[in-house]
């Protein structure tokens, strides 16, 4: 029981990490970010390259170099993110938001089929692997490994809640997700903070990227499907354009699958925890956390 | 395929109002004056002239290979006609759609292999099944808005892709084989050709269908909800019934599009309803224009020949698709034939200058 | 409707002209051999590990001269995306460029449509990895396989675990059919039998990093064996989440899983002593080490799962081909049917009734070093 959520919440930070970016992007232009989870793909594989790229690290280093990678990679992410909205989603707004979707999930096949092209399709292990160690508590196992993950994954979630909250840039992004127009005129530099939100969803998931490559040790350039289906399952759950409610979306998922699969066999997880989350959505149609969305009459 | 396009086009012979399909909602020539091309994309010979392409085709380029993309064009040309009825008309964003197509293949599929029916007499049968799911699916998510309407009915297809992966009646993850072939009274229709015509017949009928719909007193409803549905509601449209309306038509034409994979395969297996699959079906809507049926048969077809003729590329193959999808997409933002119907922006329209061609979508509510 | 029964007549009247063109193979110039693989999508890898097999025996056989007095072999590799209409289209479009043998297969549920389709031009199939039930039930002359089934896997997985003495297992597969198709055989077998108990007998998602949920249920019935039944991607990540939770019972994998990536994924301290039921792979044969050093100096990787029996595909292909004297499909496909004395990797090959391998000549091997050497050849 505990070890199952345990299991459930390690992986919800996860998908938490990813849903964050989602769910910015949604809150600032409405935007379903299809490819946000081949960012994530980009991230492993940055980090994959830097870590090649430094040769062998001995071994007490090794988390040294692991945070300096994640560092370049969420760098080189965010450039990413903030190009693939200059070249694919800038030239687009005011457009029909369909049309951006679909830009979106072209984004996604030239990411995936470029790092593909690469790299090849074959996957590649990442040359560091954390450490198993770990203790066991109520009769489950923590590892350190996913200790520290887990840290560092609420750390940036709550860093971003508070740059929210707390900076001008933040108050910024809240405005421009009220009205954008109303934003412009009160001088808000609309872009330039479109930009940023880029920039900051695209390194976390860079971040998760190098994370999950270094804690898993396995990296492919389909790994950003699956878990940006996810991430976006739990940022609607949470409540779409709600940054506490995409954390708390993806712990919930996490969760649902552990149980779920304990349950109902592997096979019928997914089923189990989509209908849940239609479930709740039924009650409660603008997701856990997510206002009523203003309608305009 | 292309002779679908023919049957949105006699829609246009037909029609009393005006020769625009998409016309019923909004004045039509609010923005320039019609030229010459645009009134040749408005004329209504250009759907015959489209369909006797599709029955000339044949006789020009008929390679096994050909008339198979041929038949995948016209079979996806259902598809998309049939969520053009759901996300072009009433702007019901569906990322699901292909739970239909789904529901239909397994349905038909079934019945005709454990009866040794020929396909053609499970229609009725995937009627049924197909309503129904449509039901099923739309009576608790309908109520939802936009992009929760999305992940539920994206958390449904899934949902239902994974059943019928797991249960035994679909034949498990390998799926049905053997389907008995499309026969008439005696006749086999299963020869390449034969398919081919049947299938540019059946897929005519219906995209006709879904133009003629989009005309009726429920497509103008559609649209109204589409564009408005607070004010569809005030005006005295049961919102929520049209709606469900457009989502059992939309299930219908999906599950009708099912019957023709099954019999043009032979064999229905859960790998064919991935939810890449409903994003390419969207992608034709979008890519095409929403809304209008002529741009939705072209989208169609440009999504189907456009991964096989890049097939030469190899590896490459989706990466150059991906780009090209964003190319044209950028450039021709509306669609690459878009509704004429003109609406004012709203929503969110940028800082720097806004298209004045926010289109159909009901997430701008 | 008068559309309707115009399209029908016009139909009836020109398909006879259209489908009658069906093209006689040519009698001279390269011969062009068919291969339908996944090059996209999530099964891309395997794909390109076949691809390098076919090529390295059509390389090889061009090097010698080609066949039937000096004509050279040519691939023509076809996207299958594992998806049963991609599929279709490939193999159409392998028919429309004029191929004369298929050697391709991967997913089953994507190979079962493009069966008639090759077999309405008479095109003989060499199936080299796609193992389904469902290939031979289709009963079509121009199929055969080249890898052992599920049912065969499957026995010799029964057998060697009744053989270390197994109680309980945990069998898990990856909801897809060839890895299903193992699991379920198992099951049922063993149950059958009733001397080893299935505990789990559950599937993972293909795709997805964590398997800690699996894991927990395999930990927590603590059965004496778990058979991964799927590939080796998923298959690493399994043993080393197994390992890291603390499972320290047996871990053996299905052929798909046999790559040296296995190895590197799980971390070769937790792949230690894996097992896995497989044919004969070129590294525990004696006399492949060459193969796979020229192998591995042409593609600058280790062959992976399938490549042998891609290569052996193409071997047959032109060997029947020779037998046959002409590239005609129906002359082809006599004789594969008489084909006698064949060397595969995995031994003389001899086709059943069914056109599948008389026996699967699965093998257990087991990781040791950093390797998989034999462990037992089940004889």
């Amino acid at each position: 029981m505990v070890q199952l959520l345990w299991n459930g919440l390690f992986v919800g930070s996860f998908y938490a990490l990813v849903a964050l970016g989602y769910t910015m992007v949604y809150g600032i232009i409405k935007l379903l970010n299809f490819a946000h989870g081949d960012v994530y793909m980009l991230g492993a594989f940055i980090g994959f390259v830097a870590l090649s790229g430094l040769g062998a690290i001995p071994g007490s280093l090794s988390l040294v170099a692991l945070a300096i990678v994640m560092l370049i990679s969420m760098t080189l992410t965010g450039f990413a993110g903030v190009l693939i909205e200059r070249v694919a989603y800038r030239p687009l707004r005011g457009s029909p938001r369909l049309a951006v979707l679909i830009t979106a999930v072209g984004v996604s096949f030239a990411l995936e089929y470029g790092v593909s092209a690469i790299f090849g399709p074959n996957p590649r292990v990442f040359p560091v692997r954390l450490s198993n160690e770990g203790a066991t508590m109520f009769g489950a196992r923590f590892s350190f490994a996913q200790i520290a993950l887990m840290v560092i994954a609420l750390l940036l979630m709550f860093g971003l809640d508070t740059y929210v909250r707390r900076t001008s840039t933040g108050r910024a992004m809240r405005a421009i997700a009220l009205d954008p127009k109303a934003s412009l005129l009160m001088g808000i530099n609309v872009n330039s903070v479109i930009t940023r939100t880029f920039f900051i969803g695209s390194a976390l998931a860079g971040a998760a990227g190098v994370m999950a490559g270094a804690y898993y040790g396995n990296i492919n350039f389909l790994m950003g499907f699956i878990i940006g289906l996810k991430a976006f399952t739990a940022a609607v759950i949470g409540g779409i354009g709600n940054i506490r409610g995409a954390m708390l979306g993806g712990l919930l998922l996490g969760l649902l699958e552990a149980f779920g699969s304990q349950w109902f066999g592997g096979q019928w997880r997914d089923v189990f925890s989509f209908a849940v989350l239609i479930l709740i959505l039924t009650l409660r149609p603008t997701g856990i956390l997510g206002g009523r969305v203003t309608e305009r009459v | 395929m292309a002779k679908s396009k023919s049957k949105s086009e006699r829609v246009n012979d037909n029609a009393e109002l005006s020769d625009n399909v998409d016309a019923s909602m909004a004045p039509r020539l609010i923005g320039k004056p019609q030229s010459r091309l645009s009134a040749l994309f408005e004329s209504k010979r250009l759907g015959w002239a489209a369909l006797a392409i599709a029955l000339i085709l044949p006789f020009i380029i008929a390679t096994p290979y050909t008339l198979n993309v041929m038949t995948n064009a016209a079979i996806f040309v259902l598809l998309a006609a049939g969520l053009n009825i759901v996300v072009g008309y009433c702007g019901l964003l569906d990322l699901g759609y292909v739970a239909f197509m789904a529901v239909g293949a397994y349905t038909a599929g079934i019945i005709a292999k454990s009866f040794e029916l020929p396909l053609f007499f499970t229609i009725p049968a995937v009627l049924i099944m197909t309503v129904l799911a449509g039901l099923i699916i739309g009576t608790p998510t309908l109520r939802l808005r936009s992009d929760y309407l999305a992940i539920v009915t994206l958390g449904f297809g899934e949902m239902i892709r994974l059943t019928a992966n797991n249960l035994a009646i679909t034949g498990g993850t390998g799926g049905i084989y053997g389907i008995p072939g499309l026969q008439v009274f005696g006749i086999e229709l299963q020869d390449p050709v034969r398919f081919y015509y049947v299938c540019v017949a059946i897929v005519s009928v219906f995209v006709l269908a879904a133009a003629r719909l989009g005309k009726s007193r429920l497509g103008r409803a559609w649209r109204f909800v589409r564009e408005d549905e607070d004010a569809a509601e005030a005006m005295g449209i049961h919102t929520y019934k049209v709606k469900l309306m457009a989502y059992i038509f939309g299930a219908f034409w999906g599950g009708m599009g099912g019957v023709l994979f099954a019999a043009h395969l032979s064999a229905v297996s859960p790998h064919s309803f991935v939810f890449l699959q409903s994003a390419l079906v969207l992608m034709a809507v979008v890519l095409g224009g929403m809304g209008n049926m002529r741009g939705v048969v072209l989208g169609a077809i440009a999504i189907t020949l456009l991964p096989e003729m890049l097939r030469n590329f190899s590896d490459y193959r989706y990466l150059v698709f991906g780009i090209l999808l964003v190319v044209v997409m950028v450039f021709r933002p509306q669609g690459l034939w878009p509704s004429r119907a003109y609406e004012p922006e709203r929503g969110f329209e940028g800082t720097k200058r806004s298209r004045a061609r926010a289109a159909a979508k009901g997430q701008t509510s | 409707m008068a559309l309707v029964t115009a399209t029908v007549l016009m139909t009836s009247a020109c398909s006879g002209i259209l489908s009658g063109g069906s093209s006689t193979p040519a009698a001279t110039g390269p011969i062009k051999i068919a291969m339908v693989v996944p090059l996209s999508g999530s099964s891309a890898p395997s794909g390109l590990t076949m691809k390098n097999g076919a090529q390295m025996a059509v390389d090889e056989i061009n090097a010698k001269g080609g066949i039937l007095g000096g004509r050279k072999l040519e691939m023509d590799v076809q996207d299958s995306a594992c998806d049963p209409g991609q599929a279709v289209s490939a193999a159409n479009k392998a028919v429309s460029n004029g191929d004369v043998i298929s050697v391709g297969g991967y997913c089953s549920s994507a190979t079962l449509p493009t069966l008639s389709i090759f077999n309405s031009k008479n095109i003989p199939m060499i199936i080299p990895a796609a193992d389904s039930q469902d290939l031979p039930n289709a009963k079509l002359p121009n199929a055969f396989l080249i890898n052992g089934t599920g049912v065969q896997q499957s026995a010799a997985a029964v057998a060697f675990m009744k053989k270390e003495g197994m109680k309980s297992v945990a069998l898990v597969d990856d909801n897809t059919s060839y890895s299903k198709d193992i699991t379920t055989e198992t099951n049922k077998e063993l149950n059958a039998d009733g001397s080893i108990k299935v505990l789990v007998n559950t599937s993972v998602t293909a795709g997805e990093q964590d398997y800690s949920s699996v894991v927990n249920t395999i930990k927590t019935a603590n059965p004496d064996m778990v058979y991964w039944t799927a590939y080796y991607q998923e298959g690493g990540l399994i043993i080393n989440q197994l390992r890291t939770a603390g499972y320290t019972g047996k871990i053996m994998v299905a052929d798909g899983s046999v790559d040296a990536s296995l190895i590197k994924i799980a971390g070769s301290a937790d792949a230690e002593g894996v097992f896995a039921t497989s044919p004969p792979t070129p590294a525990t044969l004696p006399g492949a080490k060459d193969w796979v050093a020229n192998y591995t100096k042409k593609f600058n990787a280790a062959p992976g799962p399938y490549s042998t029996q891609s290569y052996d595909a193409v071997r047959l292909a032109a060997q029947a081909i020779t037998n046959a004297k002409t590239t005609d499909g129906v002359k082809v496909i006599n004789a594969l049917k008489t084909i006698k004395g064949f060397k595969l990797f995995t031994g003389v090959l001899q086709f059943n009734s069914e056109q599948t391998l008389k026996s699967g000549g699965f093998v257990v091997l087991v990781v040791k070093n950093g390797k998989f050497v034999l462990k037992d050849s089940l004889q």
